[in-house]
């Protein structure tokens, strides 16, 4: 459908990507970490796709699964070079926004007290 | 009387005597030349017989060898016979033993290449397959133990994809992948991944150039089998030092190794091999057969690039140069600009009657597109039109398919997408990042923007609603937390 070509049809194969790694530096990166650029450390001595990398993460966060997926590389590939790009201080994650924790309810009820005085 | 008869005697035996001598001076005489004349004979037999030695001692077995019949042969021996019916006809046994042996090597060679491709198809096919199904697996499994194993296996599939072939290009078929137009750093960093030793290769300098999609297999394998030499022949601890870099008629890849170098004969020989003049034929390959440069000889000679690896290293091994010429590269930019476009808009040839029968290809967009441009940013006109959001797509008329391609997304969605970031090919709207700095600096946009036929105030109403419904639900029925993300530091 798209003019993307199939991963498996890569001219650059992952080991030479990940440099033959296989294991990522940390393993606390998933499909839904997002991903933040710190702010303009040189992109000098990055291969070709951590530079890629960054250049999609500088508009604003993303998942790894999204970055994965542009770069059409394995997940577990592309957690190798985020794990790098994370160890050389270019990227730092932020958990995923958690799912609701209502811990405490009175606090939930003055919130909604104050919003329906609101609106 | 009497006393005359003897003088009549001694005169009789004088005159007999003297027809004696004088027979036998002749008889010698003719003896002699007999003699000479034998000898002289016996000379030119046992010339001829030596002639004859030679030749098949000596001139046949090296017609036998030679690989190109028009060098120059060993002459006769013996000079003298130069100009007789017998050097003649020993020179007309000689081309017709040639003729012979080229024949029969011919007919050899083409029932081995063509048995040798058929095979190494298949190989090259089933290389293939295994490739896809390892990438999917690579996609598949998420565990790192298995990554690097399932990488071990890709490694060492694309080298026995990269010899089967070489192998069949040896034997005059095709390099057998299509690909699309890549920059020449990824084509550097694919031949790369088809060598053994791939972390010793360095790759240094940035060009904004692109290989053409038809040569980009073939100078990838090309530059595999420089790569794979220069790691082979030098010790396991340097690197090797690739460097791209643009020149005046095209771009050049220099490779230096710092191994063991090539002595007079080896640089000679394969200077022919890599100038493409020779062909070579599978039969002839050696033992282990190196075929390496036979193989580049082969592809720069079918695609028009050129490879010499005669020079020192600064490092003391061998340094090989790959030049392209201008007619295999295309600009990089024009490649990165046509994809999105190609992308968003391949609806474009089913809804409007492309002029262009490239156009209607579906699968090639991209090459299509990078081929019509390239000659406009070569001749140094101005950007290409699609780098610019404003103008008229009429601003150049050459392309027909480029301003098709281009009218199409913006006359369908005409104003709520940007340029970067329109449609999916299925129309569906891409999503978009939030980004504050993006906000930040075009606050008025939003408010224009409708979505589905509605403002984006009634939105924002709906919206508040949804949350106030979902809010007091939750308190009133205070449902026990689920954690349903994953943990994260």
């Amino acid at each position: 459908m798209t003019a993307r070509r199939r991963p498996a049809d890569r001219l650059v194969r992952s080991y030479v990507v990940t440099d033959g790694r296989a294991h990522p530096t940390r393993n606390t990166l998933d499909l839904v970490t997002l991903l933040v650029v710190t702010d303009d450390l040189p992109l000098t001595g990055l291969n070709p796709e951590k530079r890629r990398l960054m250049e999609l993460c500088r508009p604003g966060a993303l998942s790894v699964a999204e970055v994965a997926g542009h770069l059409s590389l394995p997940v577990s590939v592309a957690k190798v070079l985020i794990a790098d790009l994370m160890d050389s201080g270019h990227l730092i994650t932020r958990a995923p926004i958690p799912a609701a924790r209502p811990t405490d309810a009175r606090i939930l009820q003055e919130v909604l007290d104050g919003l329906r005085a609101r609106l | 009387m009497t006393d005359q008869i003897p003088e009549a005697v001694f005169w009789c035996l004088a005159l007999g005597l003297f027809a004696v001598t004088v027979l036998l001076v002749r008889q010698h005489g003719i003896t002699a030349r007999q003699r000479r004349r034998n000898e002289e004979l016996a000379h030119g037999l046992r010339a001829r017989d030596t002639e004859l030695r030679h030749l098949l001692t000596v001139r046949l077995p090296e017609v036998e060898d030679a690989a190109d019949r028009t060098a120059p042969q060993t002459d006769l021996l013996d000079t003298g016979l130069a100009d007789t019916d017998f050097a003649a006809c020993l020179d007309e046994v000689l081309d017709r033993f040639a003729a012979a042996v080229e024949h029969a090597e011919a007919r050899a060679d083409e029932s081995a290449k063509a048995a040798v491709k058929a095979s190494m198809r298949s190989i090259q096919a089933l290389a293939n397959e295994q490739q896809v199904s390892i990438a999917e697996m690579q996609d598949r499994h998420d565990h790192p133990d298995v990554l690097r194993d399932l990488l071990e296996v890709d490694h060492t599939n694309a080298q026995f994809g990269r010899r089967a072939q070489a192998i069949a290009v040896l034997c005059g078929s095709w390099p057998g992948r299509q690909r699309a137009t890549s920059a020449l750093i990824e084509v550097v960093r694919g031949a790369t991944s088809r060598i053994r030793d791939y972390r010793r290769i360095r790759i240094n300098g940035e060009v904004d150039i692109a290989v053409q999609s038809r040569a980009v297999e073939p100078v990838v394998l090309a530059v595999a089998e420089l790569l794979d030499n220069a790691a082979r022949h030098s010790q396991p601890h340097t690197t090797v030092e690739v460097t791209i870099q643009t020149v005046h008629n095209g771009a050049c890849v220099v490779i230096d190794d710092a191994g063991v170098g090539m002595d007079g004969q080896a640089v000679d020989h394969a200077d022919e091999l890599l100038s493409g003049r020779r062909t070579m034929d599978v039969t002839r390959l050696g033992d282990p057969p190196r075929f390496g440069f036979a193989v580049i000889g082969a592809l720069a000679e079918r695609y028009g690039f050129s490879v010499s690896a005669g020079t020192l290293s600064p490092y003391g091994g061998v340094r090989a140069v790959v030049f392209l010429p201008t007619g295999l590269l295309t600009h990089l930019e024009t490649v990165q600009d046509a994809a999105p476009t190609a992308t968003a808009s391949e609806p474009g040839p089913t809804r409007y009657s492309a002029p262009e029968p490239t156009a209607a290809r579906n699968s090639t967009p991209v090459r299509a597109r990078a081929s019509e441009t390239a000659p406009a940013r070569t001749a140094g006109h101005a950007p290409a039109p699609d780098r610019v959001p404003g103008p008229p797509p009429a601003v150049e008329p050459t392309s027909p398919a480029a301003s098709t391609v281009e009218t199409t997304p913006r006359s369908t969605a005409p104003s709520a997408l940007a340029p970067g970031e329109s449609t999916t090919a299925g129309g569906l709207p891409k999503r978009r990042r939030r980004s504050l700095r993006e906000a930040a600096e075009k606050p008025a946009a939003v408010p224009t923007v409708e979505v589905g036929g509605r403002s984006a105030e009634e939105n924002a109403r709906r919206m508040g609603a949804f949350a106030r419904g979902t809010r007091s639900g939750r308190t009133a029925q205070s449902t026990p937390y689920e954690d349903e993300g994953n943990r994260h530091e």
